[in-house]
């Protein structure tokens, strides 16, 4: 394992890939900073600068899919996952290996935007605002399914074969989990009463009727479970520090990670290579 | 003699589609070991399987006495390298730090072996350029450069040369002959360009249809293509104590047939047994190339 490791950093540090994402979370960080400041200057807006820490939660997943999807299925387009095991690599080491330098590799994306966005943002728009507490442990939350989305990413790069297929496979799936916490999140907001015009005598009237599309208990709940399960549904909400169920995003980060990592496993052990 | 790899009615099955049908190989040490058979007949699925890509369905196989189910067989591979049909190459990495990365993968502590390694397959002078931009030959000797990076005793190249011009055949062959000889690492080949296997190979196992139907060593084949003459006798023993006398080398194949090696005038040849009251019933002439060797044995007929 440590082996897989060691190779894996190397070839971490010599990509493309890497150096790119890394370009991508400073340039980021430095376009948030930019634009809340010309906000600021224009309009006197008050930045909250842990609401700028937040924000980068929301496209991480898309970053990751593509990442890991590239990084990753270059060892199937290469043949070089061919050589991992001719050589006496365990199958359960090679994916696992590739999950760590994922995971890793992800983490620091996200936390060299928040050194960035701390050390430029705190002196410009002032201290954080909230309980640092509050602040950690959101953080502690966004990193938690960070992990989450890289257990999904390397489970479809490491059981599909093809590097294409499995970029394509995981950017729709970054777009569907979105679409999906988008529709959960609109659900739960929705008014329990609408405003509705009717005509009485020539005159409009104005009334508060009950909203048709307000969801039911069971419905709410459904709603509500599907939001928190989803990794993006758990974004969402972190970075919109709308968090009923805050204590329960973890561990249903840490399920996903351990069904996909558990299946990943047993399926890329069976997997018949070329 | 050491036996590498033997396999044991290896087996393997895609559905409905038999590509391995008990195939038994058996290579020694310092052998170079050419796996002979047409597109299609197994010679990649036999190589996936012993390089641990795929499960037998049935069968078994043992590297360096360990068997194939058991958890020694990861320090078996250990000694192996390979390259199965493309090499394992980083693409927008240098040859040097594709070598480095293999180090680190096989555990070597120092990088020292690195230079001779890239000399030995003739990529010293590549510098800065990565692997995607080499020719074919080059990447094949980066692959095998990777493959050996372990100091491994025993070689697998699968089609080592497909694709590849006269120039990087001879360069690969080369390569191979003197592995085998100087560093005396066991080689397992497998190609359909039966030309090129027949220079440098020293065993032989032909596969069709997923079943090796023969093995065979270099000086056995060559014997077996040497240009001779198929003699059908009604009585074997007087032409043996003939050929016995006059030191013509020949072979008993059964009691009514005798193969005898070498190029003989055949008008002279009959002569001389006629004078010594030895007439054959028939007198063949036969002179075979390996490519009709190998379509003579897979098309059925009995060579042996």
């Amino acid at each position: 394992m440590i082996k897989l490791l060691r190779a894996g950093f190397t070839r971490l540090r010599k990509n493309k890939l890497f150096w790119l994402l890394t370009v991508f979370s400073i340039g980021l960080s430095l376009f948030m900073i930019y634009t809340q400041y010309s906000d600021m200057k224009k309009y006197e807006e008050v930045i909250e600068v842990e609401q700028l820490m937040l924000n980068y939660s929301m496209m991480v997943g898309i970053v990751i899919a593509i990442f890991t999807s590239l990084f990753l299925g270059v060892e199937y387009s290469d043949g070089t996952i061919r050589n991992k095991i001719c050589i006496g690599h365990k199958r359960v080491n090679i994916y696992l290996s590739n999950l760590i330098i994922v995971t890793l590799t992800s983490l620091f994306s996200y936390i060299l935007f928040l050194i960035i966005v701390a050390s430029i943002g705190i002196p410009l728009f002032g201290t954080i605002t909230i309980a640092q507490s509050k602040l950690l442990m959101l953080l502690g939350c966004i990193f938690v399914t960070v992990i989450a989305y890289s257990s999904i990413f390397t489970f479809l790069a490491m059981i599909i074969s093809n590097k294409t297929i499995t970029a394509i496979v995981s950017i729709m799936l970054t777009f569907a989990l979105l679409m999906n916490a988008m529709i959960c999140f609109s659900k739960l907001e929705a008014p329990k009463t609408i405003q509705e015009a009717t005509i009485v005598d020539g005159e409009t009237k104005i009334e508060e009727v009950p909203n048709p599309k307000y969801p039911s208990e069971k419905q709410k709940k459904l709603y509500r479970t599907m939001l928190d399960i989803n990794p993006a549904g758990q974004m969402l909400q972190l970075a919109g520090r709308v968090v009923p169920n805050l204590s329960i995003l973890p561990l249903y980060s840490l399920g996903i990670i351990v069904v996909f990592t558990g299946t990943g496993l047993v399926l890329f052990k069976k997997k018949e290579l070329k | 003699m050491e036996i590498v790899l033997e396999t044991n009615n290896l087996e393997k099955r895609y559905k409905d589609f038999r590509a391995l049908n008990h195939a038994n190989i058996h290579i020694e040490k310092g052998a170079i070991y050419g796996l002979i058979g047409k597109n299609g007949a197994g010679k990649t699925t036999l190589i996936r399987i012993i390089c641990g890509l795929q499960e037998p369905t049935s069968g078994s196989y043992i590297i360096y006495g360990k068997r194939n189910n058991s958890t020694d067989i990861i320090n078996a591979r250990k000694r192996m390298g390979a390259i199965i049909e493309t090499p394992s190459i980083y693409g927008e990495m240098t040859a040097r730090d594709n070598i480095i990365l293999q180090y680190k993968l096989v555990g070597m502590p120092e990088y020292d072996g690195v230079n001779e390694l890239l000399k030995l397959v003739g990529l010293e002078n590549t510098g800065k350029k990565k692997a995607k931009d080499f020719s074919l030959g080059m990447k094949q000797r980066l692959g095998i450069a990777i493959a050996l990076a372990n100091n491994p005793d025993f070689l697998i190249l699968d089609e080592p040369i497909n694709g590849l011009d006269p120039q990087g055949i001879i360069e690969i062959r080369e390569l191979i002959l003197k592995l085998n000889k100087e560093k005396r690492i066991t080689i397992l080949i497998s190609s359909h360009y039966l030309d090129e296997l027949s220079k440098i190979a020293t065993h032989y196992g032909f596969l069709d249809s997923g079943s090796i139907i023969q093995e065979i060593t270099s000086e056995e084949l060559m014997k077996k293509m040497e240009h001779k003459l198929i003699l059908k006798v009604s009585d074997e023993k007087e032409f043996v104590k003939y050929f016995e006398k006059n030191k013509i080398s020949y072979e008993v194949v059964d009691s009514k047939t005798i193969n005898v090696y070498g190029k003989y005038n055949l008008s002279k040849f009959i002569n001389e047994l006629s004078k010594k009251n030895l007439i054959a019933d028939e007198i063949h002439e036969q002179q075979e190339s390996l490519e009709n060797y190998y379509m003579n044995l897979i098309g059925g007929g009995n060579n042996d």
